[in-house]
């Protein structure tokens, strides 16, 4: 019997697990960084009165 | 002061921790990687086949560091639960928040490798014994952790909650293990599994060592990637923070 | 003023909880229905074959009352929370980890005693063999007041969160694990002719160590759960 393709298997999961663990975490941080960014830029314009 | 201490008393300011984790998420990755290429190289090409197993036992080489790793961050976010529970210190919350959905990663791991090695030794997908069965509830506790750390609005009194529950979950580990091999003993009889404990040739096992320290190196950049997105969160008003983000002045 | 003795706490607590329950008794059925459907629903799904649901009689009863004990654990703090009466006892002069072991003594007692007391009937149900009954009901007055005092601990750190019920579950279940393996371990153990003590005696070890530990982790909880 092979056993091949379950030793595939099993090094594709964890192979995806890895990809997630290290995809996952960078893009909170991206998101993280957009957020204040964007904070930074309402609160500079509630400040600068809004243009009416 | 001792510099170790004032090290450390340093890192718990959230600027310094954000530039600190910047400079070693790489590292740990890249060690990470490099050490497990040598090491499934060696699980997959140098190491020969096992004589009752055939080639299925090379998913020993992660199913274990998995298995292990799953332990060990449950014990590690136990541990910076107590700091932070105990000294208020910030920075552990943090990481100990971290810790819970790598952790509760490798135990998926651990389960799904398992499940697919024990297709061909078994015949089935899944087994209620006792390892995995414990294995299980093990995932069952990380998702409790990370559950309760989603559903209180209050970052601080989420991880202080997430966290003490992380340290009743770590005293009654043993307990839940015990009970499973007793139920196991009770209902299916003494059939004792080889899976993973059979006796190895020293020439075989060095894999799993590379393996094992490989995914600590993984773990130490996964760990340090996620305390900087959540430390960025909750500082995300102050104005290193922005500075960091690269809001321009 | 003096702080009141412990024992007068006890008294008081216990009084004001059992006169809460007492004027929700219709409330207090709840659990037994909702255990005595659950057993209702394995014969309707598995068939009534008598000798089948004897066999599976011990865990079919232990899973019921776990659930029912479950569910009950939403309301152990949730009026209080509601109206302010969990900070009184916060301040109170009494340590709060009495004041919590007292209030599960009474929640045990009117939630989960009831549903033992009723299982020899729902034992009859399932055709439970009646020389397994006696080791049944040890188990489960050994294994309830652990239930609901571990429950205390989870649902303490849950206090704060609104609609928890499901996650409140989520939480207790692995922890409660060990407590239903060793409980219907112990019957099914019986069942099968294999010595059935050690496993009462296991869950009498956790019971003494709970009875001191989970009021202590309660009040740490509440404490972290409140501020």
């Amino acid at each position: 019997m092979s056993y091949r393709e379950y030793v595939i298997g099993a090094y594709a999961v964890f192979a995806a697990f890895l990809a997630w663990d290290f995809l996952v975490p960078r893009l909170r941080l991206a998101r993280a960084r957009r957020n204040i960014v964007l904070r930074a830029k309402r609160e500079a314009a509630r400040k600068n009165g809004n243009p009416a | 002061m001792n510099p170790v201490l004032l090290w450390f008393h340093q890192l718990g300011s959230p600027p310094v921790f954000d530039r600190f984790a910047a400079r070693w998420v790489p590292v740990g990755f890249v060690l990470g990687l490099l050490t497990m290429a040598i090491g499934l190289y060696g699980a997959l090409f140098v190491v020969p086949a096992d004589y009752q197993q055939g080639d299925s036992f090379r998913i020993l080489y992660i199913h274990v560091p998995a298995a292990w790793m799953s332990l060990f961050v449950y014990g590690l976010m136990a541990f910076y639960a107590v700091i932070a529970l105990v000294w208020h210190i910030k920075l552990c919350e943090v990481l100990a928040m971290a810790c819970a959905p790598i952790g509760a990663l490798f135990t998926a791991v651990t389960l799904a490798t398992g499940s697919i090695w024990g297709k061909p030794m078994w015949g089935t997908w899944w087994d209620w014994d006792p390892r995995l069965t414990s294995e299980l509830v093990l995932l069952f506790l990380y998702l409790g952790v990370i559950g309760l750390n989603a559903a209180i609005e209050d970052r601080r009194a989420a991880a202080r909650a997430a966290g003490f529950l992380a340290i009743v979950g770590v005293v009654l580990l043993p307990v839940i293990r015990y009970s499973v091999t007793w139920w196991n003993s009770l209902h299916q009889g003494a059939t004792i599994k080889l899976f993973g404990e059979s006796t190895m040739d020293a020439s075989m096992t060095w894999p799993l060592w590379v393996m094992v320290l490989a995914t600590k190196f993984w773990f130490v950049g996964s760990l340090l990637q996620r305390a900087r997105a959540d430390n960025l969160e909750r500082e995300a008003g102050k104005d290193w923070a922005r500075a960091a983000a690269g809001v321009e002045r | 003023m003096s702080a009141p003795s412990l024992l007068a706490a006890a008294r008081a607590q216990a009084l004001r909880d059992l006169r809460l329950v007492w004027r929700r008794r219709g409330d207090a059925a709840q659990p037994l229905l909702f255990a005595l459907m659950v057993v209702a629903l394995f014969p309707l799904a598995l068939g009534a074959d008598p000798q089948q649901l004897a066999r599976i009689a011990p865990g079919v009863l232990w899973v019921a009352v776990l659930l029912a004990s479950l569910l009950t654990l939403d309301t152990l703090y949730r009026s209080d929370v509601e109206d302010g009466s969990l900070e009184q006892m916060l301040l109170a002069p009494v340590p709060l980890a009495w004041l919590l072991a007292v209030r599960v003594g009474v929640h045990w007692f009117t939630a989960s005693l009831p549903l033992v007391v009723v299982t020899p009937l729902l034992a009859e149900l399932l055709f439970l063999p009646a020389d397994l009954l006696p080791v049944l009901m040890a188990s489960l007055l050994l294994g309830t007041p652990l239930l609901s005092l571990m429950g205390a601990v989870v649902a303490a750190l849950t206090v704060g969160i609104r609609r928890s019920g499901m996650l409140l579950a989520l939480l207790a279940l692995p922890l409660f694990l060990p407590v239903l393996v060793f409980g219907a371990g112990s019957v099914m153990a019986a069942a099968q002719g294999l010595p059935w003590i050690g496993a009462l005696l296991l869950l009498g070890a956790g019971l003494a160590l709970a009875l001191v530990l989970a009021p202590l982790a309660a009040a740490a909880a509440i404490r972290i759960a409140l501020n």
